[in-house]
């Protein structure tokens, strides 16, 4: 800091800005190292870390909470904040995923990933044509989908059709590679495409960095917005039908920690909160940090409260750095 | 529509409608016996109190919140986190169980108030990683077990019924909606809320003092949830982690129900008193009438659905831009015509 005073010895009226500006700079990548500095000690100091079975459970973990990831990033990006009921989404697709396998594979993931496209399209309206609030709205689609579940279900568990190993191919490996983590490259690949080079992708952007602008501009903002909620359907249908394979039985405790797992991974890997801002990658990113801290608390012993409050002070901490970033850009 | 409706009574049907919401549901309460099996009795009148006194101090805390334009997403872990902190630590001695809950309370809204004031970061982003902390404290504190309470007289006391339809727990809750009344409606402190709902940039310019205000509703928010959760739990003898949001879902609808707008500066501790006896009612008949789980998931889902599209801010112009563009279609230019002068 003190280098600051004499960076900016000329323009005395800016000073004080231009030391709070280093400062804030220090602060944002002094936490980021940080953050890094633990993970790797982390990975390198936990035994059985950099094991072949470990890698490729960290894999399996992010090409699940990755697609959802994925999807949260689409309705950040959006500019309607995130969703709370992804992991519902997840959970009860799984559970359609299962019950539907006596129909045929390709039926079951059709209608599984046309299902996931509803309910996220549904949200998506409510959000873009009235402007509700997205949290409470998703919060209220948890509840609904939970409804659902359970009328459907009742309430039991779902297990595949016994003998049926028309699905192990979404729980094999490929250049023991589980192929989940192909599906996740590719739609991150696929929607990064699309949400720089098509008109919708841009308009997207723009919904989410302004709104009011880009209603004023004549965007149709419902339909763009319903869209984002739609793909993020899509996402996380695909992550659920992976999940409902992966795990041979389907119920709503499918959800686990997922949701906040997925807006844990969109914050981390730098995805504005705000909106406007991030990219697929970044969600993926994310992912991959949120799954490898997951993996070394399980591994050190750590019990799921401790994963569940690191997660919680992640987000809060990233949020907090990302906030006094933007302020720093702004003045 | 607003050259039809005088001001004052649009804001009279505003305050009044949280209180026509609860009389429908009163009267709906009172008719269950004749248009299903169930038997209404005192003991669900006493329920309805009982959940008065729980989740709807709940209610009351995001209520506050809401009403400043802000939103405390982590009040449903606050909740939890502070049964939690009262059954560890209040074994000898059940007020300094409360006592230490409601001051994690107060640092916990603390934190996120002076983050919302300080730096005017939007509530939603840092609430959320309270809920989510919070719930992870809530799992190392229980070790992810439920926690028996071993002094059963607490409870016991707490729940015994006093004239039938009250116990000690739903006339704290009373007294605490009634203060909260009190100091909305007799001090600067209510007017000055509402003001930095309504518009902050103006309240900051008139002198209120907007950051303490903010911080000041984020601290009571969190304590009065902590302090909830601790009677529950000393009630229950017993407090257990879990991720349901709903707490959540249910003092979100109560709120809405009882005249707290999400865009913030409208509503009063009553109208959430009303919401909350409306909604507890609504959960009493699903208890009475034995619905399914998948019932009352759907219900209580739906209806928070339903409370929020009312209360979208783009509503109306949605409403009135089909209903023109249905008309434009209808008659061409005269349709056109009316959009145009019924858009501001």
């Amino acid at each position: 800091m003190a280098s600051t005073d004499v960076a900016a010895p000329q323009a005395g009226a800016i000073a004080p800005r231009n030391s709070r500006d280093t400062a804030i700079r220090v602060a944002v990548w002094g936490a980021v190292s940080i953050l890094a500095v633990l993970v790797i000690l982390g990975a390198a100091t936990t035994s059985g870390f950099l094991t072949t079975t470990n890698v490729r459970a960290i894999l399996s973990s992010v090409a699940f909470v990755g697609m959802i990831a994925v999807a949260t990033s689409l309705i950040m990006v959006s500019g309607n904040l995130f969703s709370l009921s992804l992991g519902a989404t997840a959970a009860i697709t799984a559970m359609a995923f299962l019950a539907l396998l006596s129909h045929g594979i390709v039926l079951a993931v059709v209608v599984t990933i046309l299902l996931g496209v509803a309910i996220g399209a549904l949200q998506g309206i409510v959000v873009g044509s009235i402007g509700a609030n997205p949290i409470i709205v998703t919060i209220g689609a948890v509840s609904l989908q939970q409804g659902i579940a359970l009328w459907a279900s009742g309430g039991a568990t779902i297990v595949p059709p016994k003998g049926d190993t028309s699905y192990a191919w979404l729980d094999s490996h490929i250049f023991t590679v589980p192929v989940p983590v192909y599906v996740l490259f590719g739609t991150v690949i696929v929607l990064d495409q699309v949400l720089r080079r098509t008109r919708f992708g841009r308009q997207l952007m723009l919904i989410g960095e302004n709104l009011t602008a880009a209603r004023a501009a004549g965007m149709p903002t419902t339909l763009v917005i319903t869209g984002a909620f739609a793909l993020a359907g899509l996402c996380t249908a695909i992550g659920g039908l992976e999940l409902g394979a992966f795990n041979q039985s389907g119920s709503l405790l499918v959800e686990g920690t997922l949701t906040y797992d997925a807006i844990a991974a969109a914050v981390v890997g730098g995805v504005a909160i705000t909106g406007g801002r991030g990219s697929v990658w970044q969600a993926l990113g994310g992912a991959i940090t949120i799954a490898m801290i997951s993996d070394i608390l399980l591994l050190r012993g750590y019990s799921e409260g401790v994963q569940i409050l690191v997660k919680g002070v992640i987000v809060l901490v990233v949020v907090i750095l990302m906030r006094l970033n933007r302020m720093r850009v702004e003045t | 529509m607003s050259e039809r409706i005088p001001n004052v009574l649009r804001y009279r049907g505003q305050v009044l409608r949280p209180f026509v919401t609860l009389a429908v549901f009163c009267a709906a309460f009172a008719l269950l016996p004749a248009y299903t099996t169930g038997e209404v009795g005192t003991a669900n009148v006493f329920n309805v109190l009982e959940n008065f006194s729980g989740v709807g101090l709940v209610a009351l805390a995001l209520g506050l919140t809401m009403l400043i334009g802000e939103y405390d997403l982590s009040v449903s872990s606050s909740y939890l986190l502070g049964g939690m902190l009262a059954v560890k630590t209040g074994v000898s001695s059940p007020v300094v169980g409360v006592l230490v809950a409601v001051a994690v309370g107060l640092l916990v809204g603390f934190i996120q108030g002076f983050l919302v004031a300080k730096l005017r970061m939007s509530s939603m982003p840092v609430t959320l990683g309270g809920f989510i902390a919070l719930l992870g404290l809530d799992y190392v504190i229980s070790n992810s077990k439920s926690i028996s309470y071993s002094n059963f007289e607490v409870g016991l006391s707490l729940n015994e019924p006093i004239a039938s339809i009250f116990c000690a727990r739903s006339f704290i809750a009373i007294g605490i909606f009634l203060l909260a009344a009190a100091v909305f409606s007799f001090t600067w402190l209510g007017r000055d809320a509402r003001a930095v709902g309504s518009d902050r940039a103006a309240s900051r310019t008139a002198g209120v003092r907007v950051d303490q205000i903010i911080i000041g509703v984020f601290m009571s928010s969190a304590a009065l949830a902590s302090f909830s959760g601790a009677l529950l739990s000393y009630s229950l003898a017993y407090a257990t982690p879990n991720r349901t949001v709903a707490p959540l879902i249910f003092a979100t609808t109560a709120a809405l129900l009882g005249g707290i707008s999400l865009s913030g500066g409208r509503g009063t501790p009553l109208g959430i008193a009303a919401g909350v006896i409306s909604l507890s009612m609504l959960n009493e008949a699903l208890a009475i009438t034995a619905s399914p789980a998948y019932v009352t998931a759907l219900v209580t889902g739906g209806l928070l659905v339903i409370v929020t599209v009312i209360d979208a801010p783009n509503l109306v112009r949605w409403w009135k831009t089909a209903k023109a563009r249905r008309g434009s279609l209808l008659t061409g230019w005269k349709g056109a015509s009316t959009m145009r002068a019924r858009d501001r």
